[in-house]
């Protein structure tokens, strides 16, 4: 106990301190010294707008973002009894490119973009519950029906590339490689503080999950209902459907930062979900301020930084762990 | 004047109990009244049914017609929460086992009393305790499930379910695959806690644990009762050969002296016949 607790405190020092080091980096550097005089609301010029307009929002949905995928693929991964679970297991992601593609190709404004996401991820998740409702076959027709959902759904949206002008579905790739330069403070607002809510909800089902984590019989033997797995479903597909409508498909941080935590803190979710949580915010607001300041002036979509830095990362864990327990 | 606890003394009443899997029927027309206080063994041959009904007494498949009671009222009119604290269940094997203490396990026994989201109580704690306290485990209580050997993880389900509740535990074949240390170590426990007053339902592989340990024993033929009653009365050769199609004796127990079953070698019955 002693050295997880060590531990958090540790992570919670990274956190502010990676907070401030990203606030600061990026195409334009803003020293500490102007963020600090920023909060005593001094106008340092330019640097201040950037900082306010841009670099807040963006590290806030970074951190929102990165929390709601990890704990959606804590609790899939609890859910379907299967570590290798991600928030996009059942096709929430498959969903929203569908919608977000439709809504780019028809040059609809950003703010449509996203709710033509959430639409078409929430209109994924719906039917992939009915139909694994209707097979009865518990968490496998879940994860099957999803695949099938997904592979439908990218080959629509790969027709409508295919009958798209170039430039159009170049705006849709970049928005399915996952891209945090469109946060805007607006967005942020409403959807970060329901996703931020509904991950508060789960960490007061941290004993249900366990129990969910041994089985269907094991979780109904001790009287765990039905109600409760579906709500636990709902709350970890909205956190994915947030977060894929409001930043594209992110991958990877949902599936490895559960792992990697699992691994450190043990299966019990009283400490896997908010560590997740914690570690997942972090893990993409580092890699987001990755892909700002190693090309500048490009900026890399953060969808590509999170899939080579974690993979390369969970290969190296996988290794130095040295034990196959997926 | 009659206690209320009387009124419900049937743990479970199965009436005209049918159950199978996939529209293939493994139990047929199965009435059976198991009262408070009973150590039953329900015995027979592989794919008699056992199984099965040790899995529709627990909820885990739901009767194809006929009904279960619990306690004097159908099991779809209780509430899950309450069915898990009025019995326990263990099982032959875990569908999932992850790298939780054997403390941790045991504790998630709790669960339904407990509340959604209430904390730990002292008579928690001092339950969990206890729990790994008769079966043994104080020991190992900080060591990982994962790392159990296969008599340790039986010990800690009967401790997980000792947790949960302790009038009512069934168990699905807890010392078939067991040395016999490990085997008379649980046959013990369930014995014991049998003397305290739970009721243990439990299905045994071993005839002879059966006879010295069980006061009642129901045997399962080809998904009906054959016998049932106590074993000093049910245990004749002739009714044991023709359960198992095979040559057996009975005698008394030196030690214990219930029935004790020998099955015959067909070689020694050959070299007999000649």
């Amino acid at each position: 106990m002693t050295k997880k607790f060590y531990i958090v405190t540790v992570i919670l020092l990274a956190t502010a301190a990676l907070v401030l080091v990203s606030l600061c980096l990026g195409t334009v550097t803003i020293s500490p010294l102007q963020i600090a005089g920023v909060l005593r609301g001094e106008d340092i010029g330019p640097a201040g707008k950037i900082l306010l307009n841009m670099r807040v929002p963006r590290v806030l949905m970074a951190l929102v973002i990165g929390a709601s995928l990890s704990v959606s693929g804590t609790i899939f991964q609890a859910l379907l009894r299967n570590s290798l679970a991600d928030p996009f297991i059942i096709g929430v992601s498959s969903g929203a490119a569908f919608g977000a593609t439709l809504s780019i190709i028809f040059s609809f404004p950003y703010t449509v973009t996203v709710l033509f996401a959430f639409g078409g991820s929430i209109a994924t998740v719906l039917t992939v519950f009915t139909i694994s409702r209707r097979l009865k076959m518990g968490t496998s027709s879940m994860i099957l029906s999803g695949i099938a959902l997904s592979f439908i759904l990218s080959s629509a949206v790969m027709l409508l590339f295919s009958m798209t002008r170039s430039e159009q579905v170049h705006r849709a790739l970049m928005w399915l490689m996952g891209d945090l330069g469109t946060a805007r403070f607006d967005m942020i607002g409403e959807m970060g503080i329901v996703s931020i809510v509904i991950i508060f909800i789960s960490f007061m089902f941290n004993r249900h999950l366990d129990i969910i984590s041994f089985g269907e019989r094991f979780s109904r033997n001790l009287g765990v209902t039905e109600g409760v797995m579906i709500l636990l479903f709902w709350i970890a597909s909205l956190l994915s459907a947030l977060s894929v409508s409001l930043a594209g498909v992110i991958g990877f941080v949902g599936l490895v930062v559960p792992h990697v935590v699992r691994r450190i803190f043990g299966p019990g979710h009283v400490w896997l979900l908010p560590v997740s949580a914690v570690a997942g915010a972090i893990f993409l607001m580092v890699s987001d301020t990755a892909g700002r300041i190693i090309a500048p002036p490009y900026e890399i979509p953060v969808g590509i930084i999170t899939g080579f830095c974690g993979g390369i990362f969970f290969l190296l864990f996988l290794l130095r762990k040295g034990d196959n327990s997926l | 004047m009659r206690r209320i606890r009387e009124v419900f003394v049937e743990v479970f009443t199965a009436q005209n109990i049918s159950a199978g899997y996939n529209g293939r029927t493994v139990l047929k027309n199965i009435n059976l009244a198991i009262r408070e206080g009973e150590f039953l063994s329900i015995i027979g041959p592989n794919g008699a049914g056992k199984s099965t009904m040790v899995k529709v007494l627990s909820g885990d498949i739901r009767p194809v017609s006929g009904s279960l009671l619990f306690r004097g009222s159908a099991v779809e009119k209780w509430k899950a929460v309450d069915l898990a604290r009025g019995f326990s269940t263990v099982h032959q094997s875990q569908e999932q086992v992850l790298p939780f203490t054997v403390y941790d396990f045991v504790r998630m026994g709790r669960f339904p009393h407990q509340g959604a989201f209430r904390i730990e109580s002292d008579s928690d704690a001092r339950i969990i305790g206890e729990a790994i306290e008769i079966t043994g485990l104080t020991h190992l209580a900080g060591r990982k499930i994962t790392e159990l050997s296969g008599g340790e993880f039986q010990l800690a389900g009967i401790a997980h379910a000792l947790a949960q509740n302790r009038e009512v535990i069934i168990l699905d074949e807890p010392v078939s695959h067991l040395d016999i240390r490990h085997s008379v170590a649980i046959m013990d426990i369930l014995y014991e806690l049998n003397r305290q007053g739970s009721t243990i339902i439990t299905v045994l592989h071993d005839m002879n644990m059966a006879s010295d340990y069980c006061k009642r024993i129901v045997a399962v033929k080809a998904g009906e009762i054959f016998f049932d009653g106590p074993p000093e009365i049910v245990f004749d050769y002739r009714k044991v050969e023709e359960l198992f199609d095979s040559v057996c004796i009975v005698r008394d127990n030196p030690i214990t002296g219930k029935p004790f079953i020998y099955p015959v070698p067909e070689y020694i019955r050959k070299n007999r016949q000649v």
